[in-house]
């Protein structure tokens, strides 16, 4: 662990030193130049650099060495034979730079030693060496941070080992072993990585990145950017999520079910989906604006188009948050309210909206958090309004600056942290829902007769717009030219599924190859965290909750920057992709098994034991069974967040190993409208029959869920 | 179905649980030191968070001691995982697999020790037979009464032939009737076997009807281990007379003792003899006085005046609560002739059974 940490940073940080090297010989003199006057311009250019010309190659010319630093010319001249020596000298003769492995005494520090050659006017015959020291104490500080981490790393390990060995109960201990790998490697170290790249410029600790994001007005201008559509999401989902909840909740009226249903759509369709309809409806050659309003000035893109198409993906959220929150609210309360005499009014803002306020914070915070983290929809519809998330795939893809895209992925972190604690501290103590079991039956309505009109209208119209949206997809598929030639044809269904075939292929494989990985991780962390006691337990639980904060587009960019090189070079491979999958998917997986194991005695399992079983065959015989339901909607989850995946995977995949989502995006670009509807109706039909295939075989064993009781 | 009768021995066992909310350390266990003999059955009888749970998962291996070791047969099985014991638990709650059905519950052990199936079969129903479940072998545990889940654990226990089998409140979730039933199943099934048992209650009058020998604890100290006869009769200290059974104390101080026989000593002055060895003449002490070891006088003919308060008709007998200066005594007169009870409101005195009322020392 260590090497390869330390190996990754002396790599970028020697990687520059190198270029510079090149840079420099390349203006060194030939044959017979004033080598002299070229070492005191350089040494004046980089004081930190010391530098030996040598004239010719050694064992093949009459050699003749320069030097200002006296020290590092007797260096060379005695130790000129040492087989490291001889391997710079061969490798700057073959026109290579080669850094000497091990550092050498100069001085009263240590340096590392770069062999550099000298070319020729036509740059290909070495006619000399420039060896050039560098010092090494700038390494040695990150080392030692390095060292430290990888420390407590190998200290984790230890433990781990540990327990596995002297325990009474190795399976566990090898179980905890696992997790811990996985979620050092593939959380703690890449998003170390992230941030330690944020930290350095030209191999040293600098502020300079940091510096430049917080004054760039551009980059302050996309933060405010995603703030202000986070709170106009948030706000906007709130109300409707609102008004929803309280229609299904607490009125008596029919539907409820069919609205539910609609209501939830969104959650679970495809990314691009919704905007390519909202494109299809008000853009710039919409049906709506341009067809039937003939509007010229309009746009679609920007705060508004954004705002409306992240509400009708959110308010789902905020819906299912306060239905929740308003079916605990024991209804006797209100009916005493209005058996005391209040109006139905009173009795709504005097009983109902207080118990309902931390449950409509909590939504508030849980939609403004996630329409933070939105990239698709931004990516194809902010126009120029800026956010961060986007803006820090653009600096990473279109300006090749990693660093800065790091630290505007950390800079999104920040409000979906401060959400977190605000919810922690405020909503988790003011959180006085009186959970008194089944609501006891609906006596009386809480909404007046103009009300209960109002809320039906109202619900039934925005039902209508999603359905509306979904249908303009479908439509798409089936139009020439949208906007321009609305003749049917089927050719995009041809033409689509043609070009997309093999993103889709690779999609479903990998996806496929994600889910079962992705359900035995949860679970078994599941067991780890609600049954078993071990050092270092509330890190482990820490970490495999850690992507679920991590907003995807730092993930993608701490991947690409922790595993591009051995051993883990995994840029380009399908295995990253999978691996990005089942940690991204993680922590669903996780709360879904805790949630369930938590219902189940633990007498049953310690019974188990009792009877002769060992830890695994415990696991496979009981705990398995018991917790198939969240097993099974845990892995279709995975399923289809994988499928459905942008943010992170749009940094991670490859020629070889592409992504339906991206696929559809490339084709939005492009105008190519008709392909892209086809291949989102094609995934929306996935993600329906993937739920639909787990709603039936949960059903199933729902007779379990029943006999699980906890005395 | 013959088992070997192992003994099992705690040696100073002890057990200390972190609070994960104050971070305190909890004293579940202190330094217990128990011999429990092959085929006995002892039961473990305290209030509730005295430590008895703790106690009989460390014999099963659900918990690590903090200290001690505990032997098995003579074997030192301290750090051995539940799987690796002869014992066999049968939970408060059953833990039955919800997900199969009576007879693979009671086939699960068997299965993991890999028993050919026709062995299996045969061991299972002969199982369900003694707890007289055969005709539901079929049925889901969620499909049963709580008797009858309680016997499909205590089968799916007995069915593996352990050594050792412990019971942690079996019965508590059980109606009263249902209780006393089971509790007789229990001891027979108990007794047919020969195997040795730790039985955790926190009901005296199931302690004291099922066991060999009772344990008493408190606040995780054992406080006095015997028979129950013994226990009920010559308790330790005035927590276990008062636990095991309805009792009076009366504060007395030790005026003479002789070698053997009752010791005399004065309740306020006034001379009573009590059975126990004494402190000590001038020593303070306290009678312990059982209901029926009680007897009711003209005032000032015994020991102590008071006023009839209530009667309470039982059948057999009548509670009479005596209102004196030493609080509410309970009084048991056995035979109700109405002749012997004495009106509510009445002014009587209570006197003492000299060979039945046992000094302790006083509680501090
Ligand atoms: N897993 C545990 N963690 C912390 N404290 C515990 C745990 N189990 C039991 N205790 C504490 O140990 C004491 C004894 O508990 P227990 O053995 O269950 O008592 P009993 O069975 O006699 O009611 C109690 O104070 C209880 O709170
Ligand atoms: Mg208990």
């Amino acid at each position: 662990m260590f090497s390869v940490l330390r190996g990754s940073y002396e790599k970028t940080i020697l990687q520059d030193k190198k270029e510079l090297l090149l840079a420099l010989t390349r203006s060194a003199p030939g044959e017979n130049g004033d080598v002299e006057a070229w070492l005191e311009e350089a040494r004046k250019t980089y004081p930190a650099l010391h530098l030996l010309y040598v004239r010719g190659i050694p064992g093949v010319d009459e050699i003749q060495e320069f030097s200002l630093d006296a020290e590092l010319k007797a260096l060379w001249q005695a130790r000129q034979e040492d087989k490291a020596f001889k391997t710079g000298i061969e490798a700057a003769s073959y026109l290579e730079t080669f850094v000497m492995p091990d550092a050498v005494r100069l001085g009263s520090g240590e340096s590392l030693l770069i062999f550099s050659p000298v070319l020729n006017a036509e740059g290909d015959t070495a006619r000399g060496i420039v060896v050039a020291a560098v010092d090494e104490t700038v390494l040695t500080s990150f080392n030692n941070l390095t060292y430290a981490l990888s420390l407590i790393a190998f200290f984790v390990f230890a433990l781990g080992f540990g327990i596995a060995t002297f325990s009474r109960d190795p399976p566990t201990g090898y179980a905890i072993l696992v997790l811990f790998s996985i979620v050092l490697l593939f959380v703690a170290y890449p998003l170390f990585t992230a941030v330690r790249l944020t930290f350095v410029q030209e191999g040293r600790f600098s502020l300079a990145i940091w510096k430049d994001i917080l004054t760039n007005r551009q980059y302050l201008g996309a933060l405010a950017g995603s703030i202000q559509l986070g709170a106009l999401t948030a706000t906007l989902s709130t109300i409707i999520g609102f008004l929803f909840a309280f229609f299904v909740s607490r009125t008596s009226m029919r539907g409820k079910k069919l609205v539910t249903a609609l209501a939830t759509l969104p959650v679970i369709s495809p990314p691009f989906s919704l905007t390519l309809s909202i494109i299809l409806l008000f853009g710039n050659n919409g049906l709506i604006t341009k067809g039937l309003l003939g509007l010229e000035n309009f746009t679609i893109y920007g705060l508004g188009g954004l705002g409306l198409v992240q509400t009708i993906s959110m308010f789902p959220i905020a819906f299912l948050t306060l239905a929740g929150v308003l079916d605990a609210i024991d209804s006797t309360l209100e009916d005493a309210s209005l058996d005391l005499n209040a109006s139905r009014w009173e009795t709504f803002m005097r009983v109902t909206l207080p118990l309902t306020m931390p449950g409509i914070l909590s939504a508030w915070l849980l939609v403004f958090t996630n329409s933070l983290a939105d990239f698709a929809n931004p990516l194809l519809l902010s126009g120029s309004f800026r956010v961060l998330s986007v803006e820090s795939y653009i600096e990473v893809t279109g300006m090749n600056r990693l660093g800065n895209g790091a630290a505007l992925s950390i800079l999104l972190l920040l409000p979906t942290l401060t959400a977190f604690f605000v919810q922690r501290a405020w909503v988790a103590k003011k959180s006085f829902v009186v959970v008194t079991g089944k609501p006891s039956g609906r006596l009386s309505d809480l909404a007046s007769k103009p009300m209960r009109i109002f809320l039906l209208v109202f619900v039934v119209l925005t039902s209508l717009f999603i359905v509306s949206l979904y249908g303009t997809i479908v439509a798409g598929c089936f139009v020439k030219n949208w906007g321009i030639d609305y003749t049917f044809t089927t050719a995009n269904i041809v033409e689509a599924l043609q070009r997309g075939r093999e993103a889709m292929i690779s999609t479903m494989t990998l996806a496929g190859i994600a889910t079962p990985i992705a359900g035995f991780i949860a679970m078994i962390g599941a067991v780890l965290v609600v049954r078993k006691q071990f050092p270092g337990k509330r890190l482990l639980e820490a970490l495999m909750m850690t992507p679920f904060a991590v907003p995807g587009t730092l993930i993608g960019i701490a991947y690409i920057l922790a595993f591009n090189e051995p051993p883990f070079l995994l840029v380009g491979t399908g295995a990253i992709l999978v691996i990005c999958y089942v940690i991204r998917e993680l922590p669903v997986g996780l709360e879904g098994g805790v949630a369930t194991l938590r219902q189940i005695d633990p007498s049953i399992e310690e019974a188990a034991s009792d009877l002769g079983a060992d830890q695994a065959t415990v696991f496979r015989t009981v705990i398995l069974p018991l917790i198939r339901p969240a097993f099974i909607s845990s892995m279709s989850y995975t399923f289809v967040r994988s499928m459905t995946a942008v943010s992170a995977i749009i940094f991670l995949i490859s020629a070889r190993w592409y992504h339906i989502t991206i696929q559809i995006y490339n084709f939005s670009e492009n105008i190519r409208f008709g392909l892209a509807s086809v291949l989102a109706t094609a995934l929306i039909f996935i993600v329906l029959a993937v739920f639909g295939l787990m709603r039936v075989i949960v059903k199933k064993s729902e007779h379990l869920e029943k006999t699980v009781t906890v005395q | 179905m013959d088992q070997i009768s192992v003994p099992v021995n705690l040696e100073q066992v002890s057990k200390i649980f972190r609070d994960p909310k104050t971070k305190s350390d909890v004293h579940a266990v202190r330094e217990a030191q128990l011999e429990i003999g092959g085929g006995e059955l002892v039961t473990l009888l305290g209030p509730s968070g005295c430590g008895k749970t703790t106690m009989l998962r460390m014999i099963g291996g659900f918990e690590l001691p903090t200290r001690g070791r505990i032997r098995i047969g003579g074997e030192d099985v301290t750090f051995l995982p539940p799987n690796a014991r002869a014992t066999a638990t049968v939970f408060q709650s059953y833990g039955l697999f919800p997900h199969l059905d009576v007879f693979d519950n009671v086939a699960y052990g068997l299965r993991v020790r890999k028993i050919a199936a026709p062995q299996i079969e045969t061991r299972v129903m002969e199982a369900l037979d003694l707890v007289g479940l055969k005709a539901l072998a079929r049925r889901a545990p969620g499909r049963l009464s709580g008797g009858q889940q309680q016997r499909v654990a205590l089968a799916r226990s007995l069915v593996v032939r352990p050594q050792v089998l412990l019971l942690d409140e079996p019965l508590s979730n059980l109606d009263a009737l249902l209780r006393e039933q089971m509790r007789v199943e229990i001891r027979r099934i108990q007794k047919t076997l020969g195997i040795t048992a730790v039985y955790v209650t926190h009901d005296r009058v199931e302690a004291m009807s099922l066991s060999d020998r009772v344990v008493v604890m408190k606040e995780g100290v054992i406080q006095q281990v015997g028979p129950p006869s013994t226990i009920y009769e010559r308790p330790d200290s005035q927590f276990v007379a008062g636990f095991v059974g309805k009792v009076a104390f009366f504060p007395v101080e030790v005026a003479n003792t002789t070698a053997a026989g009752p010791v005399a000593c004065t309740l306020d002055g006034k001379p009573v003899m009590a059975g126990s060895v004494a402190p000590g003449v001038g020593k303070k002490a306290m009678l312990m006085a059982r209901p029926e070891s009680l007897r009711l006088g003209n005032p000032g003919e015994g020991a102590c005046d008071g006023t009839v308060s209530t009667n309470v008709y039982l059948g057999s007998s009548v509670e009479s609560f005596v209102a004196t200066e030493y609080g509410e005594i309970l009084v048991q007169i056995d035979d109700p002739s109405m002749s012997r009870v004495r009106a509510e409101g009445s002014r009587i005195s209570i006197s003492f059974d000299e060979t039945r009322v046992r000094l302790l020392p006083v509680a501090g």
